[in-house]
């Protein structure tokens, strides 16, 4: 955890999150295994540990205002979902620091369901848990998250190992909304629902905005950034290239992708 | 909207900050706050972990007491056989009292080790995708070896009871006084058991195969503890074998208490405390100083 409560920051009023010079290093083992077998081999051979240094954001200043509704651009690998765990608490920062003002609700690349063999209903409640809230609350919330997600029915005490990629992501994403979150945290959960799911996901954020929450969204899906967000940030290798009103900074990244304006890249996922 | 005063206020107080660690600890006021707080996650783990493990096996709860009792009348055969007429002076039914005894104790301890060390691993998921404090993860290991722990109790002591009765030559003190330090063993073993499973758990991210190492350490050492021979047997410098093992102490305290019906002797208690707590620190500076690296190695 890196839950810290230093030194009392500033942090001005109306701010959800500031983000200040933030850099994320981290080193990856290259080899294909990290065992006490391979680690005495190597040092009986006199080698080395091979490892590569990934710099996943680079001095990233950002100041994120309380209902602002960011989209996250960037190609893969530039750093935009090591951003959004540093933010969720989940990564500590190399250098600089992060200040969040409010519950951080994540669903990033599907927080719930960790556990296979257990059910829809377990996986909620031991994920709410996690978060800190406390189990009765979460009793009341259950019919709430359950009738969003809207499974087939019998669905949710069945073991998630049961369930489809889209079952799956419906459930979390009913999680994530409905555990009241000041800030909300999305990593690419939008795209296993069906049509309508997403339209009831879209009617869901757009409440939240208007109650003044603030959602990042990190989305391959320009046209649904553009529909939602009103700011954008494109990240590009660790750094932040543009930050600025959502259409106009999608504009230049597919700009840079060098697509132009294709209606492909526009359509939905 | 922030406008609004008496919600400002509230997330003022929700402000949070993430900086920069040094492979040190984090500030030990608050994550110890919050791993209270959360306590109740451990506890729904590990019930959870427990139903899921029994829709596998409806017999699952069975083998728990099964496994040591089998596992019993077999060192019990094997220690009989091998000591021959060394151990004539006792009764036969007083070593398997100790034996049983001793290995459930052990197992409990065990349990710790094998399940603690996998839960981080295990936890992957939950882990890469929300922060709460991780020592919850072995924390649930732990009430779930305890829980594994308390039906062998009553089981042992019918056997304890009965067996005692039913063999002439039989020593053992029957319910007694010093019966009543048990909730203070249980407590010392599964202490010494969260320090484990911290220790093992940090470990298993590092190096993916302790857990298999771990199948092999764990059966030489219990070889090593005083489970399958009388904590008396041994002298001289060989009882650095009690001393130098963290379950000695308790090991022997459990003999003393169940099978001697004496007042075990206040090193004894040193010992043991000595080692429950050290395993503690330990294992937890090993496991809080490290976790925050947990997610990139996951």
């Amino acid at each position: 955890m890196t839950l810290q409560y230093a030194s009392k920051p500033e942090m001005p009023e109306g701010l959800a999150v500031r983000i200040e010079e933030l850099s994320l290093r981290y080193k990856i083992n290259v080899e294909s295994k990290m065992t006490l077998k391979n680690a005495i081999m190597r040092a009986g051979r006199g080698e080395k540990r091979r490892v590569r240094t990934i710099e996943a954001v680079k001095n990233l200043s950002l100041d994120i205002p309380h209902g602002t509704v960011m989209g996250v651009v960037g190609a893969n690998g530039a750093g935009k979902s090591t951003l959004m765990r540093a933010i969720a608490g989940i990564l500590p920062p190399t250098e600089g620091r992060i200040i969040v003002n409010g519950k951080v609700s994540t669903l990033l690349a599907l927080g719930v369901g960790f556990n296979g063999t257990l059910s829809g209903r377990d996986n909620i409640i031991l994920g709410g848990l996690a978060a800190g809230l406390e189990r009765e609350e979460l009793e009341e919330r259950f019919d709430d998250i359950a009738s969003f997600a809207d499974l087939p029915n019998g669905f949710i005490d069945m073991p998630m190992r049961t369930y489809s990629a889209g079952m799956y992501g419906r459930l979390a994403f009913s999680v994530a909304v409905n555990m009241t979150p000041d800030i909300l945290l999305i990593d690419e959960a939008l795209s296993t629902g069906d049509a309508a799911f997403k339209e009831k996901s879209f009617e869901k954020m757009r409440q939240l905005c208007l109650e003044a929450r603030t959602i990042i969204i990190v989305s391959h899906a320009l046209g649904t950034l553009n529909e939602l967000c009103d700011k954008a940030l494109w990240m590009h290798q660790g750094s932040a290239l543009a930050f600025g009103n959502a259409t106009k900074v999608t504009d230049q990244y597919l700009e840079f992708l060098n697509v132009g304006k294709v209606p492909s890249a526009l359509e939905d996922f | 909207m922030s406008s609004d005063p008496s919600r400002a206020e509230a997330l003022v107080s929700k402000i949070q900050v993430f900086e920069p660690h040094k492979a040190s600890l984090p500030p030990m006021g608050p994550y110890l706050r919050e791993f209270w707080r959360r306590r109740r996650f451990a506890l729904e783990l590990a019930r959870f972990t427990d139903k899921a493990e029994h829709l596998d096996s409806p017999l699952g709860s069975v083998w728990l007491v099964l496994n040591p009792l089998l596992l019993a009348m077999i060192y019990f055969l094997l220690v009989t056989i091998i000591g021959g007429r060394g151990s004539a002076g006792s009764s036969r039914f007083d070593v398997l009292a100790h034996i049983l005894v001793g290995l459930f104790t052990w197992y409990f301890a065990q349990n710790c080790m094998t399940f603690g060390g996998a839960s981080v691993t295990a936890g992957g998921k939950l882990i890469l995708n929300q922060a709460f404090p991780r020592a919850l993860l072995p924390l649930s290991s732990l009430i779930g070896a305890f829980q594994k722990f308390i039906p062998t109790l009553p089981v042992y002591l019918i056997i304890y009871l009965i067996g005692g009765a039913l063999d002439s030559k039989s020593k053992l003190p029957g319910l007694n006084w010093h019966l009543l330090w048990i909730p203070a063993m249980v407590a010392l073993v599964a202490i010494s058991g969260f320090g484990l499973a911290l220790l093992f758990a940090t470990m298993n991210v590092y190096f993916r195969d302790t857990s298999k190492l771990m199948t092999y350490g764990a059966r030489m050492w219990l070889y090593l503890s005083p489970v399958l021979w009388m904590p008396d047997m041994i002298h001289g410098w060989h009882r650095i074998l009690i001393w130098a093992n963290p379950l000695g102490p308790i090991l022997t305290i459990t003999n003393s208490v169940w099978i001697k019906g004496e007042n075990p002797s206040w090193t004894l208690w040193l010992g043991a405390t000595g080692w429950a707590f050290g395993l503690l620190l330990i294992g937890g500076y090993f496991f809080v100083s490290r976790e925050r690296d947990f997610a990139v190695r996951i």
